[in-house]
């Protein structure tokens, strides 16, 4: 099928791709523009590895078609540390402080996923943070050291000792 | 696996231009919401659209008005996760709100839809059941104009419901709660999170005015029925009593009656029923206990 070109805003960069109507979100990303932290698991909605950020939200790169994103803002996990610095956002070194990292697979959706909960509420509950992340699977670190990770970037957050 | 069937992306830009397409594409394309059961059924090639409408960004379809004393009203595409989190709706409708947080995942409840989870029909489906419980309405537009029907005649069986071509679902209407009432909703899976109902169920009660006795009850299947199963024996059950321990086991054993269920991969039917009871006897007697103080 013919392919068109469409623009899409990733890490407030934007990226001109040609694309058929049936291209998959986490495919563009990925093999078309290149970025390859976004990961793929199952391709059916249930892991999370795919996790993006669409203006602030999470959504499921897996289930988006690309040419349904023209328009809005899309962050990655590329798009997360100091993009002039290139210096990692506090939570990413929470996580790797803590040990919340092992193989990485699931890593940068829990990363976004975690940093659109700690945008939008200032003290999640662990229930609260728990709940957030029930759709992303990890089959290396149990959670608990994520859980940790992310309780304390917010409460170091609280304490003004970072942003 | 994962490869899409060749079709068509209509990005139309409003709801008119919407039906317009949908009227002359005809059954050959179908409708995207938040697209997380119908790309799913497009990668499992269970459904090869040659077109593909999608009417995510209609502003007309989203949105939830309530309104003081008369009701709410919810835009097709209004996201799940906006129900779960509205303070307005939790007022006034929280079986609604509590069973659309319930619904997936996080991101899966930013992307789905309201309108998507009715549309979907599938019999485990988290909000058609309090939305029957709570006496919604679906509001169906054409170009011809709206139509409304009861949640509960609207989902006719399993993936079935009563859209006609050139339909979609606009919006649905809630109407204000009784005075003295209270529904409730719950659920059994597997797990917490992440998981299909094996059952779940919506029980709505109003009292008389003397805060005892029952006024009116519904009480609402999912999941044991290929379609929002309204049970017809705990009216004449319970109007018109005070409920008691001896009422409430005739009630889930009148439920356990109506109920059902099959055998699948999630449960057994014989589990199901047994859950059907228990959902039940829990259900009316939380909110005939929620509704003495409403
Ligand atoms: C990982 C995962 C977990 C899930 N867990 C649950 C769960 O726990 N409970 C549950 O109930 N569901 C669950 N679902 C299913 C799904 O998320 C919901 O049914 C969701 O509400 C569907 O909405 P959508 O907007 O994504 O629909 P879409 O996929 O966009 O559409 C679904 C169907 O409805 C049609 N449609 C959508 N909107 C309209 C409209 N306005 N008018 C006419 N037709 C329309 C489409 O053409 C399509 O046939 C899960 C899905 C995933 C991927
Ligand atoms: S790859 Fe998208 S949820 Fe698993
Ligand atoms: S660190 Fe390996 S899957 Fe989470």
């Amino acid at each position: 099928m013919k392919k068109q070109l469409i623009t899409l805003d990733i890490n407030d960069q934007l990226y001109q791709v040609a694309v058929t109507p049936m291209d998959i979100l986490v495919d563009v990303i990925r093999k078309e523009i290149g970025l390859t932290g976004t990961k793929k698991g199952c391709g059916q909605g249930d892991c999370g590895a795919c996790t993006v950020l669409i203006d602030g939200k999470p959504q499921l790169g897996c289930l988006k078609l690309a040419i349904a994103c023209q328009g809005k803002k899309i962050t990655t996990i590329e798009g997360v540390a100091d993009p002039v610095t290139g210096e990692l956002h506090p939570l990413q070194k929470s996580f790797l402080d803590h040990g919340a990292v092992q193989c990485g697979f699931c890593t940068p959706g829990m990363i976004l996923s975690s940093k659109a909960l700690v945008d939008s509420t200032p003290n999640p509950s662990k229930e609260e943070i728990k709940r957030t992340l029930a759709g992303n699977t990890c089959r290396c670190t149990g959670y608990i050291l994520i859980f940790e990770a992310i309780e304390a970037y917010v409460k170091a957050r609280a304490e003004g000792e970072v942003k | 696996m994962n490869i899409l069937n060749e079709f068509e992306y209509y990005a139309p830009k409003t709801k008119s231009e919407a039906l317009e397409l949908v009227k002359s594409l005809g059954s050959s394309a179908k409708v995207l919401a938040g697209g997380t059961d119908l790309i799913i059924m497009m990668k499992e090639k269970m459904i090869k659209p040659e077109a593909i409408i999608d009417i995510s960004n209609l502003d007309e379809l989203k949105g939830i008005v309530c309104k003081d004393g008369q009701g709410a009203e919810i835009g097709a595409c209004t996201t799940i996760a906006e129900i779960e989190f509205s303070k307005d709706l939790e007022k006034k409708y929280s079986a609604l709100t509590y069973a659309a947080g319930e619904l997936g995942s996080n991101q899966v409840r930013v992307m789905a839809t309201i309108g998507g989870n009715c549309c979907h029909s599938s019999p485990a489906a988290e909000t058609p059941t309090p939305l029957s419980a709570l006496g919604a309405k679906v509001v169906i537009s054409g170009l011809a104009g709206e139509r409304e029907l009861p949640m509960e005649d609207f989902i006719q069986g399993n993936r079935k419901n009563d859209l006609q071509p050139g339909e979609i679902v606009s919006k649905f209407i809630l109407p204000e709660p009784a005075k003295k009432s209270a529904c409730r909703y719950g659920y059994i899976g597997l797990r917490n999170a992440m998981e299909i109902d094996a059952v779940n169920m919506a029980v709505n009660i109003t009292l008389e005015d003397d805060g005892t006795k029952i006024k009116d009850v519904k009480l609402v299947m999912g999941s044991v029925s290929p379609r929002p199963l309204v049970s017809e024996l705990i009216p004449g059950l319970l109007k018109g009593t005070e409920l008691t321990e001896e009422l409430i086991v005739k009630a889930g054993e009148a439920a356990q009656s109506e109920a059902k269920p099959i055998t699948d991969v999630r449960a057994s039917a014989e589990y199901r029923r047994d859950v059907v009871g228990a959902l039940a006897r829990r259900l009316v007697k939380e909110a005939y206990e929620a509704a003495k103080e409403a």
